[in-house]
């Protein structure tokens, strides 16, 4: 099996299981987007790999494949960026449910507490 | 004046009852909150059995803003006038409670801290502590253009419009000094009166050599973020 047919193998099973975590609503449609994009750039590539070398040299980069790399640690910087926002926006919210379940958790005690002490013994 | 004592506490069974006898000596009317931050000892149940204070269990630990602000909820929400943060290791003397409460009761400041160093006390920080307090005083006076000797000090008193503020947003972690660069940016006043610090009565500070530099770090940043942000 030569590089060519690889490359496409592989797109094809990554989008399949992309698309098979978005079926089991192991990914949220929202975040998926970006994955889906990725498999369909990965698999274009794969099936006109001169689109690339053209694409390079058009850009001035001597090495198809160094453009493969720059764009894909570009993709990987900006999501992981992303991720963090995400995980930035969690927390916040993590954090006040937190609080406000602990806020209503001792207001229901203290009532308790007052029922049962005007309870005559 | 509805006024309300915060005591944030995590892991500090052996001292958090003297410290809420210790209030109520000083204070036998004041409000006390304890929020117990995900504690994995048994402060909760002895805050409780003290039988002296609200007790707020958060489920999980927060780190000492997330629980901090729990407190800003409860004060808000319960409608007190004015709240003050005492730490629960024993650190801080309820004796000067009345001082930095009567700035913020008659009008002078929306915000006390109780500083170590406005006047000569028998506190004496080590020299790396030393070297932040004034580290952070600098960045302050830098930023706000304010005299604030003893930034990193968490022995304060607000007023209900600080409360609120607090309620909707208080720092994450080492919350002290954005937190008074926040007022100020948002156009309340802070101040400062002269308080005595104990070292510790019981248990361990968070703070370790290695996360001093975390420390340091993080809350330059958060303060250079707080001046360049729109805050009002």
């Amino acid at each position: 099996m030569n590089i060519y047919v690889l490359s496409i193998v592989f797109s094809l099973l990554f989008l399949g299981f992309v698309i098979e975590m978005i079926r089991r609503r192991q990914i949220s449609e929202r975040y998926s987007l970006l994955w889906l994009i990725l498999g369909l750039i990965m698999l274009i590539i794969s099936f006109f790999p001169k689109l690339l070398n053209s694409l390079a040299s058009a850009m001035g980069i001597i090495y198809g494949t160094s453009l493969l790399f720059f764009i894909s640690s570009l993709f990987s910087l900006v999501s992981i960026l992303h991720l963090t926002t995400v995980i930035t926006k969690l927390d916040r919210k993590t954090t006040r449910l937190t609080q406000e379940l602990a806020l209503l958790k001792s207001q229901g005690e203290e009532a308790r507490d007052d029922r049962s002490a005007d309870r005559p013994l | 004046m509805k006024s309300l004592v915060i005591i944030p506490a995590y892991n500090e069974e052996n001292s958090i009852e003297a410290v809420l006898h210790s209030v109520k000596e000083w204070h036998p009317g004041i409000d006390i909150v304890v929020v117990n931050d995900g504690s994995k000892d048994e402060t909760g149940r002895v805050a409780r059995a003290a039988g002296l204070a609200h007790v707020i269990d958060l489920p999980v630990n927060l780190g000492i803003g997330g629980a901090v602000q729990t407190g800003y909820l409860f004060a808000y929400r319960n409608g007190y006038d004015i709240a003050i943060q005492i730490d629960a290791d024993g650190q801080h003397d309820p004796a000067d409670l009345d001082k930095i409460i009567q700035v913020v009761a008659n009008g002078e400041a929306a915000c006390c801290v109780g500083s170590r160093f406005v006047e000569e006390t028998d506190y004496t920080p080590s020299l790396l502590r030393g070297i932040g307090i004034n580290f952070f005083s600098w960045m302050i006076r830098w930023t706000i253009g304010k005299r604030i000797t003893d930034p990193t000090s968490g022995f304060r008193a607000v007023n209900r419009d600080c409360i609120e503020v607090f309620a909707n947003y208080y720092p994450d972690d080492y919350p002290e000094v954005e937190a008074v660069v926040l007022l100020e940016r948002m156009g309340f006043s802070v101040k400062e009166a002269s308080v005595q610090m104990h070292s510790r009565a019981a248990g361990k500070s968070s703070i370790t050599p290695f996360k001093s530099m975390y420390y340091m770090l993080k809350v330059s940043l958060a303060v250079i973020m707080t001046r360049i942000r729109n805050v009002s």
